[in-house]
């Protein structure tokens, strides 16, 4: 009972937090009409900078064709009219982003568990490539995103390599380390069982590898769509970090705010999905216990 | 094959005499580790044979070697000197062997696999079809009374229902010849004579030639038909002797038995005098 109310008293608190932020972005930088609190109020809040929730609000409507530059709800046949004519809507935007990150993310996750399967199998393999590795990996990955793209364009692929690069080496380095902490007594048991070397591995140093893997996919994910979304801004045909700086061009805080909180939402729905296919994978660990239940 | 020359030095009589049928042989076996000054000699010409159907207890204080001698039979580990008969014939370094059944004394059962895709782990592998694996499985697991917990992971059992995961996913495969390293010298004395009891009524059924290290010298009186004490590092053989006890053997009222405590008193003394040597060390 004494936990069930101190949880209430948790959202409680969270929504008054809420609230009150959104007051203070909405109507705090009006307070500078009275000369008294004028010193008090931060330049940071003027909404030519950070907008304001109202703003947000309709620029959100706006972009999405829901409602016209005045403001007035769009009909059915005026809704498909602006998404047709907008070819970087809120929704395309997003769904281009979503789907380049998506690619990127299973490009990335399967080579970098097939190499790191590979070379944590083979001794002679990994200290041959070791150097490269090392090499390759220490480039700040955000400085191959202009030559990719000028290797591969401002479509879609370019978004798609620069994704599949950032979470191939997290995925990787991961597998990689859990191959080598794979239980030596669990291969003895299953050579012993009657194993080859490739039933080993796909019996026993891969699901025992699994764990690693997931520890390396939630930030993954997120790596993902921050290397598209440099890659947008770098240069993009749509999307929405093609949306963002497009805003900014035009100077457009309320658009870009948009575009951040559409950000916000796909990041969480995101790391949700990932949580939900580790848990499942991982049943059978402890930690997981309550999440699968 | 009868006469081997055994290297302790009073080999009691009745090691010495023949065995009709020897199943394992092993012969003046020698591991070392590490080169030069820091060569360690673990296992120091070791010979004993193991007949068909017999029980064995490897049995000799914490690092003797006993383990290491039961990896080389498993083919686990590499030998340093001697040979290793199966039926007569030498097996090759490093070989694992499909007659040969091994359960660890650490828990390896695979945490990822509920109870009986656990138990099942050795058909699977050796393309059983699904409906005779099931059938197999089920019969395995009655065996133990772990039906019940057939779709369990391992993560919610205790530690004697995993080493009966374990000892069935090695049985299930129906190995002629079982190495145990001290499977059950991680649980509570309880939990121990409720395994001795098990595996005492699951070895009567199969009579499969048994090689079991531990260093319990009640837990080798309970199961073994003979004990094979080693002396402390290196691991010499030390003594070589049969157990006279009828069989089959009741796990709990044989150790109530005035037999067994007069053996376990005899060998006591005899090896207690190798477990000093290794606490003075």
């Amino acid at each position: 009972m004494a936990s069930k109310q101190s949880s209430t008293t948790v959202l409680l608190w969270r929504v008054a937090i809420l609230l009150l932020l959104l007051a203070v972005w909405q109507w705090g930088y009006d307070l500078r009409a009275f000369a008294a609190l004028k010193p008090y109020v931060p330049s940071f809040l003027d909404p030519y900078f950070v907008s304001k929730p109202s703003e947000i609000w309709k620029s959100f409507l706006r972009l999405g064709c829901l409602t016209d530059r005045g403001g007035t709800l769009h009909g059915w046949s005026g809704m498909t009219a602006c998404l047709a004519e907008d070819a970087n809507n809120i929704w395309m935007a997003t769904a281009v982003t979503l789907k380049n990150t998506f690619w990127g993310f299973l490009g990335g996750t399967l080579s970098g568990i097939a190499v790191g399967l590979i070379l944590g199998r083979s001794d002679f393999l990994s200290r041959v490539f070791e150097p490269y590795i090392v090499a390759f990996n220490s480039i700040p990955r955000i400085a191959l995103v202009p030559l990719i793209i000028l290797m591969f364009g401002l479509g879609d692929i370019s978004k798609i390599v620069t994704a599949w690069i950032v979470v191939f080496f997290v995925v990787f380095f991961n597998t990689f380390e859990g191959t080598r902490a794979v239980d030596r007594d669990q291969i003895a048991a299953s050579r012993l069982l009657g194993a080859n070397s490739w039933t080993v591995t796909r019996t026993v140093v891969i699901p025992s590898t699994l764990a690693w893997v997931f520890a390396s996919l939630t930030p993954a994910v997120s790596f993902a769509l921050i290397g598209v979304i440099v890659g947008e801004f770098i240069g993009a045909e749509r999307g929405i970090g093609k949306l963002i700086v497009e805003a900014e061009a035009r100077a457009n805080a309320s658009e870009m705010m948009v575009a951040i909180f559409v950000l916000m939402v796909v990041g969480i729905l995101l790391a949700i999905g990932v949580r939900r296919i580790q848990a499942y994978l991982l049943r059978w660990q402890p930690q997981f216990d309550q999440a699968s239940a | 094959m009868g006469a081997r020359p055994y290297t302790t030095a009073e080999p009691t009589p009745k090691a010495v005499t023949a065995r009709k049928d020897v199943r394992v042989s092993v012969l003046s076996l020698d591991k070392a580790f590490g080169r030069g000054d820091a060569k360690v000699t673990a296992v120091d010409k070791v010979s004993f044979d193991i007949g068909r159907g017999e029980f064995v207890a490897l049995l000799g204080p914490s690092g003797c070697g006993k383990s290491t001698i039961l990896n080389m039979v498993a083919g686990l580990i590499p030998r340093t000197g001697g040979d290793i008969l199966i039926d007569g014939k030498p097996m090759e370094q490093g070989q694992v062997r499909r007659e040969i059944g091994y359960v660890f004394q650490r828990d390896t059962v695979f945490p990822w696999r509920s109870v009986e895709a656990n138990v099942g782990y050795g058909l699977e592998i050796a393309g059983v079809p699904a409906g005779e694996r099931r059938a197999r499985v089920a019969e395995a697991l009655d065996q133990v009374g772990l039906t019940a917990f057939a779709k369990a992971f391992p993560r919610t059992l205790s530690g004697g229902m995993r080493q009966r995961v374990a000892l069935m996913r090695t049985l299930i495969t129906q190995p002629e010849i079982l190495l145990m390293d001290e499977p059950f010298g991680a649980l509570d004395t309880h939990t121990k004579l409720e395994m001795h009891r098990i595996l005492l009524q699951l070895w009567e059924r199969e009579r499969q030639t048994v090689l079991f290290v531990t260093h319990d010298l009640g837990e080798a009186l309970t199961l073994a038909d003979r004990i094979i004490l080693l002396s402390a590092r290196p691991g010499r053989l030390k003594e070589d002797f049969e157990v006279p006890l009828e069989r089959p053997r009741d796990a709990v009222a044989l150790r109530e038995s005035p037999e067994f405590a007069r053996l376990f008193s005899h060998i006591w003394h005899s090896l207690g005098e190798e477990f000093r040597k290794t606490k003075a060390e």
